[in-house]
């Protein structure tokens, strides 16, 4: 077993052997703009001539196995290449290669003095940043709002057909609906399994379902209530379902899409709000400028709108959440926590998008690891529901209904 | 009262200098590697042939640390430093001045929007430097553009920010290379009070093989700031 160490730079890619002694390399082109798209490739993960050619070098010198920095590079070599490799971040050959960059420039003939090799460094990481930097551009965010408030169409549209598919192939296996509660693996089984006497245990496990869960399912369909069904009236639910699947592609395809975008427009709101609803957020205030003006308050209560002017007509309470609602730490805290809860996560993602609109740094961690602790002493300092009074209808207007929350906020423990 | 404007050489740091202004005030300075470009509104300052770049404290940690009494500066004439965290380049561009042409530093930033500034107003023209967008945890998706340094500055604002400076000296530092580590009391445990936070990062370091040469805080300049310099 002969292994052999991969280092990529920006002079191409080397490949050390035993006791880290260079033994092949490929030189790219020395145009940096040609050099940072392959580097770019590199990072990607995508295969690149200078690799792969490299690599088929030392497999004819008789090396078997193959170390790289990168982990996403050793699986796809691994992948395409059909070959052992493992990963080692500071490897000692790049270690060594990184410490003697210009001695083996020099020697390999690459540039024929260290100013040359400085510009090159220089070139390719403007060229290569360039490239990184140019996919932000103005107005972005009214692109991945576009695209967030489509997942929500789809989410929509998918819940309204699966409504009809568990409807229509219930006539045939009714009791699945409430066995399987997830869209996705109802349609993709209709799909693969076709008649209820099909869902048996090894099908069902085959299809990735837990065992327990394929026991229960399998019993349940060989005692089945539901009608007999022909191929053709089968033919045409499996062929809705086959859509259905292909929409939920879609939507992974779109959410993988905001999630890349948000990285870059808005990476705070992202981190701290979660992809999705930070897109929401963006949507409903109409670009991150806007979001970003915003006070936490509005922040809380965004996309309750309908919600806040019911209860200004009918007296009713003010809602506590927008449609931060949706970020999983108010869904999961406890019913009393959740306004409290709501409060410091508004607050949170305020700074965010202001520090994405405004400055551009990335900062969100900070604002994540304050936003955890506030959330821990919330629920350490309410475990239980307060005492329920005895219903009062109170008498609401917009501005003392702020004057009483801030009292209120007085109240609560000082950040 | 009204001085001549003069610049002296720092006696204790290479490539770095005391002007003194009109006005009779001394301010730190580095000699202008893309003479008249100034980066951060820093004013320019031409003496005997020469341009300087007045560094501003409260805009450098780097400068504050100096100002507070720094015994080390471990960056000078020549030297490849790997910088992380580099914002909009105030403090690398200093440092770009003081490694000068045969020196290089490499700038690791997150946000996009930071970087841009950085490549168009900074780096476009200093060719010692590299501007790289990548996230400074992960070291190795940046180690094709970066080579072996001597000095690694960190001042990414971040929680464990000591283990990462860590894992990017593993890869990227010299035996017996430095480091700088710009802690914002802070940002990394808001429970904790400062200097428990720089205890605990600077044992980080300990325990990563690294010694402890100084730690100084850079108040006034900066509140619940602290700049730690420790040796491989
Ligand atoms: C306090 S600023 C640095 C200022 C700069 N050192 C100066 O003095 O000119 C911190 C920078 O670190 C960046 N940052 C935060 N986390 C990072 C990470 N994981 N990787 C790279 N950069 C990061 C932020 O985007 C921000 O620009």
């Amino acid at each position: 077993m002969v292994k052999a160490t991969i280092v990529e730079s920006v002079m191409g890619a080397f490949g050390f052997g035993e006791d880290n002694i260079l033994v092949e390399k490929m030189f790219f082109p020395k145009d940096a703009v040609e050099t940072a798209e392959r580097l770019k490739k590199i990072e990607d993960g995508t295969l690149i001539d200078e690799i792969s050619g490299l690599i088929d070098n030392l497999k004819k010198k008789g090396y078997t196995q193959f170390v790289f920095e990168n982990q996403k590079m050793a699986i796809t070599a691994n992948k395409k290449l059909n070959i052992e490799v493992s990963v080692e971040p500071s490897s000692e050959a790049g270690n060594l290669f990184r410490e003697n960059l210009v001695t083996i420039a020099l020697d390999s003939g690459f540039v024929e003095k260290p100013e040359q090799l400085r510009a090159h460094l220089h070139k390719v990481s403007m060229e290569l940043a360039k490239i990184k930097v140019k996919k932000v551009v103005e107005k972005r965010d009214m692109l991945v709002a576009q695209a967030v408030l489509s997942v929500d169409d789809l989410d929509k549209s998918l819940n309204l057909f699966m409504g009809r598919i568990r409807e229509w192939y219930g006539l045939h296996f009714p009791e699945l609906d409430r066995l399987l509660e997830k869209h996705e693996t109802y349609s993709r089984l209709v799909v693969k399994l076709g008649r209820k006497e099909n869902f048996t245990i090894e099908k069902l496990e085959q299809e990735g379902l837990p065992q327990n869960k394929s026991k229960m399912i399998a019993e349940v369909a060989a005692a089945s209530m539901g009608a007999d069904i022909i191929e053709d009236d089968l033919a045409q639910i499996q062929y809705m379902c086959s859509h259905v699947l292909e929409l939920y592609s879609l939507r992974q395809n779109l959410e993988n899409y905001v999630e890349a975008v948000m990285d870059e427009v808005a990476p705070n709101t992202k981190a701290v709000a979660g992809s999705l609803l930070g897109g929401r957020l963006i949507a409903l205030a109409g670009g991150l400028m806007n979001l970003a003006k915003l006070p936490a308050s509005t922040m809380q209560i965004l996309g309750a709108e309908k919600a806040l002017f019911r209860s200004l007509k009918t007296k009713a309470r003010p809602p506590k959440h927008g449609i931060i609602f949706q970020h999983p730490l108010i869904h999961d805290g406890k019913r009393w926590q959740r306004g409290k809860i709501a409060r410091a996560l508004a607050g949170k993602i305020t700074i965010a998008a202001r520090v994405d609109a405004f400055k551009g740094e990335y900062a969100a961690d900070d604002l994540k690891a304050d936003l955890e602790k506030r959330v821990q002493e919330i629920t350490e300092r309410y475990p239980n529901p307060p005492p329920t009074p005895a219903p009062t209808k109170r008498e609401f207007k917009g501005k003392q209904k702020n004057r009483r929350q801030n009292r209120r906020n007085k109240r609560g423990p000082k950040r | 009262m009204n001085v001549d404007l003069n610049v002296k050489p720092h006696p204790a740091f290479e490539e770095i200098f005391w002007v003194t202004l009109e006005d009779g005030s001394r301010k730190l300075g580095t000699k202008n590697f893309s003479p008249g470009n100034s980066v951060y509104g820093e004013r320019l300052i031409k003496f005997e042939g020469t341009e300087y770049r007045l560094w501003e404290p409260f805009r450098s940690k780097l400068a504050a640390a100096i100002l507070k009494g720094l015994k080390t500066v471990p960056v000078c004439l020549d030297q490849k430093v790997l910088y992380l965290g580099a914002a909009s380049g105030t403090t690398p561009s200093h440092i770009s001045d003081i490694v000068g042409e045969n020196g290089h530093v490499y700038c690791v930033e997150f946000a996009s929007r930071s970087l841009r500034e950085l490549v168009n107003n900074v780096v476009a023209f200093r060719y010692n430097m590299s501007p790289i967008l990548a996230d400074a945890r992960l070291p190795e998706s940046y180690s094709r553009m970066v080579e072996q340094v001597s000095t690694i500055y960190c001042d990414v604002a971040q929680p464990e920010q000591a283990k990462l400076l860590a894992d990017n000296a593993d890869m990227f530092l010299a035996e017996g290379g430095w480091v700088m580590l710009a802690i914002k009391a802070q940002s990394i445990d808001v429970t904790k009070d400062p200097a428990e936070v720089i205890r605990k990062e600077t044992a980080i370091l300990e325990s990563r093989g690294f010694n402890i040469k100084q730690v100084v805080g850079l108040e006034p300049f900066d509140k619940a700031h602290a700049m730690v310099v420790a040796q491989k």
